[in-house]
C-alpha cells in the first residue's frame, strides 16, 4: 500500500532555518509542506525517503531567502486496486461502511459491495439501532439455510479490498453543518472469500 | 512541485517499518520522528510486518518463485501473511485454475513457516479462542458462542524473502 514517488520541486528556504545544516533544513521544509498532505494521484504523503539533488541556492532579487530546486523521493500511501488491506471499523451507517487505518480515515465500503446478500436491519438487543447483516446461505439438496454474520463492532479488524480510489476535487463551497471534505476516497470491497471480518474466518 | 516519476517502486509494509525504525520511531518513544508518521508505525506495528526481517523475507520470495505469482500477490501475501489456505484464495486472482487446492494449501503452509505469525491481537469481546484455526474456510455464524475469535490467525508476521528487496528501494540508512 506504499510506494515512493519521486518529485522535484522549487523550495524558498526561510533565513531561520539556515544555521542548520542544507540537508535538514531542506527536510524540514519539505516535511512541513508535504507531510500529512494528499498530493493528487499520487496519494497521501507519509514520509520524506531520500534527498536525491538539491540545486540552485539563488536568491531572488526583492527576496530575503534562497530558492533551491530539490530532488526527493517522498513514501506515498497509494494502495493499487486489488490489494488487500486490513483496517479497523469506524462507524457505519446505511450508506456505507467506514474504516480506518489510524493515519487514514476515509476508507468506504458501499453496501453493494458487502457480500450479498445483506441487510441492514434493527438490532435484536438494541431496538434503537440497525446494522448491517449478511445472510449466509448454504444449500443443502432442496433445503436452504441460512446463518446470520453482522458487521457491527467497532474496532474489529475488517479485511477488505481495494476497488478503487478517487480524489474529489475541493468544494468550493461548504455547508457548515456537512462532514470535513476528504481529499482522498478509497472505495473497499468485502463481496469475496475471505474478506470481512477476520473473527468470520477463523 | 513537478512529478518525475509517480511510481519509483513499492514497497512492503515491513520496508516501511524498517525505514521508520531507521529513523528513531519506537514503542515507548517517537521524538525523531513527526507524529504522523508515528500514526503509521502504529498501525505497521499491529501487522504482520512487526517481526519480519530481511532474510526471512528475501527468502520466502525466493520460495515462492515457483509458483508465478503476480508481483502483487506477492507484496499482499507479505503484507497479510495469510495462514490458511482461504486467505490465499483471497488473494491471489483465478486461483482455482492457476493453483488449484493442493498448491494453495501447500503455499499457506510455505507462508507459515517461512513467516513469522502476527502479534496477538488484543481480546476485543471476552472469549479466548485456541489456537487451532478451522481449515476449510467457513465463517463462523454469529449464533456459536465460540465463534468469536479476535486473534487474528492470518496476517500472521511473515519472516520471509521479500521480493521487494530486489527492487532496491529499501533503504539502508543512507
Amino acid at each position: 500500500m506504499f510506494s515512493l514517488s519521486l518529485i522535484e520541486h522549487t523550495l524558498r528556504l526561510p533565513p531561520h532555518l539556515l544555521g542548520l545544516s542544507l540537508e535538514k533544513a531542506v527536510r524540514h521544509e519539505l516535511e512541513g509542506l508535504f507531510l500529512d498532505k494528499v498530493i493528487a494521484k499520487l496519494g497521501l504523503c507519509v514520509s520524506v525517503y531520500d534527498i536525491r539533488s538539491i540545486n540552485g541556492g539563488f536568491i531572488f532579487p526583492g527576496d530575503g531567502a534562497p530558492t533551491y530546486t530539490v530532488r526527493c523521493r517522498l513514501i506515498m500511501f497509494r494502495p493499487f486496486v486489488g490489494e488487500i488491506i486490513d483496517a479497523k471499523l469506524k462507524d457505519y451507517d446505511e450508506n456505507s461502511l467506514r474504516l480506518s487505518l489510524g493515519f487514514f480515515d476515509d476508507i468506504c465500503i458501499p453496501p453493494h459491495l458487502l457480500p450479498t446478500p445483506s441487510h441492514f436491519w434493527p438490532d435484536p438487543e438494541n431496538r434503537n439501532r440497525r446494522r448491517w447483516v449478511w445472510e449466509y446461505q448454504t444449500d443443502d439438496e432442496n433445503q436452504t439455510s441460512g446463518s446470520m454474520f453482522a458487521i457491527d463492532e467497532i474496532g474489529a479488524t475488517i479485511r477488505f479490498k481495494v476497488q478503487s480510489i478517487s480524489y474529489p476535487s475541493i468544494p468550493l463551497e461548504q455547508p457548515n453543518s456537512s462532514k470535513p471534505f476528504a481529499p482522498m476516497v478509497v472505495t473497499g470491497s468485502i463481496d469475496n472469500d475471505g474478506l470481512g471480518p477476520l473473527s468470520w474466518w477463523e | 512541485m513537478k512529478i518525475i516519476k509517480a511510481n519509483d517502486g513499492p514497497l512492503t509494509n515491513f520496508e516501511l517499518l524498517d525505514y521508520l525504525r531507521s529513523r528513531g520511531a519506537s514503542k515507548e518513544v517517537a521524538v525523531t520522528v513527526t507524529p504522523s508518521e508515528y500514526k503509521v508505525f502504529e498501525y505497521l506495528v499491529e501487522t504482520a510486518a512487526c517481526d519480519q526481517t530481511r532474510e526471512r523475507v528475501t527468502d520466502f520470495v525466493q520460495k515462492v518463485k515457483t509458483y508465478n505469482l503476480a508481483k502483487a500477490e506477492v507484496l499482499n501475501i507479505i503484507n497479510i501473511r495469510p495462514p490458511l489456505p482461504v486467505g490465499i484464495f483471497t488473494i491471489v486472482e483465478n486461483c482455482d485454475t492457476r493453483l488449484g487446492e493442493a498448491a494453495a494449501e501447500e503455499l499457506a503452509e510455505m507462508v507459515s513457516e517461512t513467516l513469522p505469525p502476527p502479534p496477538a491481537q488484543p481480546e476485543i469481546q471476552d472469549a479466548d479462542q485456541p489456537e487451532g484455526a478451522i481449515a476449510d474456510g467457513d465463517p463462523q455464524p454469529i449464533a456459536d458462542p465460540d465463534g468469536e475469535a479476535a486473534k487474528a490467525g492470518a496476517g500472521g508476521a511473515v519472516d520471509g524473502g521479500d521480493d521487494m528487496v530486489e527492487d532496491g528501494n529499501l533503504g539502508d540508512a543512507s
